[in-house]
């Protein structure tokens, strides 16, 4: 066999493998099982928190993402949305990441309108800010002197949902829909500094790098990836795109897990070949 | 009929016709969501904060000290001057300074000693000991400034499966990450666009 | 003149922004907000260097000769001036041009190109995640444990193996990613006064 023929082969074994990916993903889509979903200690932490918050409480609600992790993120963040909007918390929206702008903006208006909220009166989306480290720093100071204007370019003081909002201080958590490491940031510099409350709402990549601040008490709690925002929608009752994926998610967790033993066994096979 | 969701789609689709090999589509695609991104970047940067946080304290406030990081700014686009392009580290250096004095006090309590304080844990359970030993041992494959034999070659040996554990947790992880990702596109394809799904 | 004056500015600046964290004085933080906006004006200008970078490259070859890479570029300019020119003139909430172009094709275009991962991640699976060493048994083990424990399917197999990759998450894997934070921090922070102090010089472009 020519090296192209290998390469040739090489290629259709992988085509065989992308179909095969995309139908163990697209067929519980279409032919739903509805496995049962355990909801994590974690997660419920994250509820529990929420849920304990008096009514007007204030919270930052930063989209720290980019849209590569859309089918990740808005899930996570429509759940927590409903979650607030629904406990009358006043919500303030930012981006610490440029195109978190347009993501957040459209999120909040969007969930606001099914709970009747009003733009300025119940919640607010402040904009983006570059440069983490001192966006996060400079809101523990005065947070109209950072955003003196909303995303769309209003005075900031103009808005009644702002009364009584100076800095963290008047803020009872700031909930970080991230897929990077920006909620560590927020643990460095809001929640070490001024005693921030910080939820992380993260990519499930970024999950692990959660916990020790989480076993640390430096967390409120972890909701991460479309598991993560499936608990969430079954903890508020309102199931939607993300549970609806948790059989697809299944199915190619076991596709990719049988993919592994079946790699091992070849190389093991190869192995004893080799030695005889 | 909804032509943005067409237009996504059809989109989408080119993206995806990398897997078979690299086409003209997927490049075509390719180069225009980096098009796309960087405009976006860009007018939202100058809109959302350029404009609220330098020229509008400038022209309508009047607050002439914002002038200096005006200019200073201005200063970094000197890198396209070869004769002038060190001066652009004039600005630089501000910022680098500036996040070096920060992170100290902020690594030091988040993450030295927040951390170091959530590893003195009671003797009490296995679960607590392998904590102690793990945050040992990774501590102790960390540090090259002696080599790693005897003691210090053992601790370090622990260390690396407990990093092994580490990654493959975050490999797991990942998978699912990934696999998240292709179901919500695949939820946009068959649902939002041809309407198999709800 | 350019190479002092950066190393001045660091050492004041490093040196003041430490002191205030101790310090919060009144005094000193009408300059630290004011530093703090300086910081992010400054950063927002580099970012815009940045784009320019990208924007000259691409004008190049836009205007050469290179027949094959030349409508690509061009692809990329017309896609920049487009955006560019809806945001900054035409309003960006809903309803607008540059919603409607993030809506349907950056959004979902960036999806889509991380999405491709997960059909690779497949393939990596096959082809290169083997159990060569006791080392890569570790991590093999934890990763399936975690994959399936993090699944309603995992649940089903056995009660134990969601309690596994509780265990997992909650406490190896926790404790060697607090060992990496620990070291991290204590690099970050040498480097940091290396910085302050002027010894660490690579951001001048020197040795």
């Amino acid at each position: 066999m020519g090296q192209n023929d290998k390469n040739k082969m090489g290629i259709q074994g992988r085509h065989f493998i992308f179909i095969l990916m995309a139908i163990v993903v697209a067929a519980p889509l279409i032919f739903r099982v509805g496995l049962p979903l355990r909801v994590t200690a974690e997660v419920r932490q994250v509820y529990g928190f929420l849920d304990r918050l008096p009514p007007h409480s204030a919270v930052i609600f930063s989209f720290d993402h980019e849209t590569s992790t859309l089918p990740e993120m808005v899930p996570l963040a429509e759940a927590l949305l409903r979650h607030c909007f629904r406990k009358n918390l006043k919500v303030f929206g930012m981006a610490l990441l440029a195109e978190g702008a347009a993501v957040g903006d459209d999120n909040l208006r969007r969930i606001g309108s099914e709970y009747d909220k009003k733009y300025g009166e119940d919640y607010l989306f402040w904009g983006f800010r570059p440069q983490f480290t001192t966006a996060i720093l400079a809101l523990g100071e005065r947070i109209d002197h950072e955003f003196p204007s909303d995303y769309t370019g209003q005075d900031i003081r103009s808005f009644p949902v702002m009364e009584g909002i100076e800095n963290y201080k008047d803020i009872a958590a700031v909930i970080t829909v991230g897929d990077g490491d920006i909620p560590v940031y927020w643990v460095n510099y809001a929640q070490a500094r001024y005693g921030v409350k910080i939820i992380p709402a993260v990519t499930a990549v970024m999950a692990t790098t959660m916990y020790p601040f989480l076993q640390s008490g430096q967390l409120v709690g972890l909701a991460a990836g479309l598991k993560g925002a499936a608990e969430y929608e079954m903890l508020i009752g309102k199931p939607g795109r993300a549970v609806k994926g948790m059989d697809a998610q299944s199915g190619a967790h076991i596709f990719v897990i049988i993919l592994i033993l079946v790699g091992n066994t070849v190389m093991i096979a190869g192995r004893r070949r080799k030695g005889r | 009929m909804n032509y943005g969701i067409t237009v996504a789609a059809i989109l989408t689709l080119a993206i995806y016709s990398f897997l078979y090999k690299d086409n003209p589509f997927y490049k075509a695609a390719e180069h225009i969501l980096l098009g796309v991104s960087v405009g976006y970047f860009v007018a939202v940067t100058v809109s959302t904060t350029l404009i609220p946080k330098l020229f509008i304290p400038i022209f309508s406030e009047g607050k002439l000290s914002y002038i200096i990081p005006g200019i200073l700014g201005m200063v970094m686009f000197l890198r396209f001057s070869k004769k002038l392009s060190p001066y652009s580290r004039i600005p630089l250096s501000i910022i680098i300074g500036v996040g070096a004095g920060v992170s100290i006090p902020a690594m030091m309590q988040a993450q030295i000693i927040a951390q170091m304080k959530a590893t003195m844990l009671p003797i009490n359970s296995l679960s607590n000991i392998i904590i102690i030993v793990a945050v040992l041992s990774v501590l102790i494959y960390f540090y090259f400034s002696q080599p790693h034999k005897g003691a210090i070659g053992v601790g370090a040996k622990i260390g690396i499966y407990f990093l092994m554990i580490f990654f493959g947790s975050t490999f797991g992880y990942t998978v699912m990450a990934r696999i998240s990702l292709l179901i919500g596109r695949l939820q946009f394809l068959l649902g939002d666009w041809l309407g198999f799904i709800d | 003149m350019h190479r002092k004056l950066p190393l001045l500015i660091c050492f004041a600046l490093g040196t003041f922004m430490l002191v205030q964290f101790f310090v919060p004085h009144k005094a000193s933080t009408a300059l630290y907000e004011a530093i703090l906006d300086w910081v992010q004006i400054i950063y927002a200008f580099s970012l815009l260097v940045g784009a320019m970078m990208l924007i000259k490259h691409h004008a190049v070859i836009a205007s050469g000769r290179d027949a094959k890479e030349r409508p690509f570029s061009i692809l990329i300019l017309m896609g920049i001036t487009v955006m560019l020119v809806a945001g900054l003139f035409f309003g960006r909430g809903e309803g607008t041009v540059f919603h409607w172009l993030f809506q349907n094709v950056q959004a979902p275009m960036q999806a889509t190109m991380f999405s491709l991962l997960s059909f690779f991640v497949a393939s990596a699976a096959y082809r290169g995640f083997r159990a060569r060493n006791s080392q890569a048994i570790f991590l093999l083990v934890a990763a399936i444990i975690v994959m399936l424990g993090r699944i309603p399917v995992g649940e089903i197999i056995s009660s134990y193996i969601p309690k596994a990759a509780d265990w997992i998450l909650n406490v190896p894997s926790m404790a060697a990613r607090r060992g990496i934070y620990i070291g991290i921090a204590l690099g970050t922070i040498a480097t940091s006064l290396r910085v302050i102090l002027g010894i660490e010089r690579t951001y001048l472009g020197g040795k």
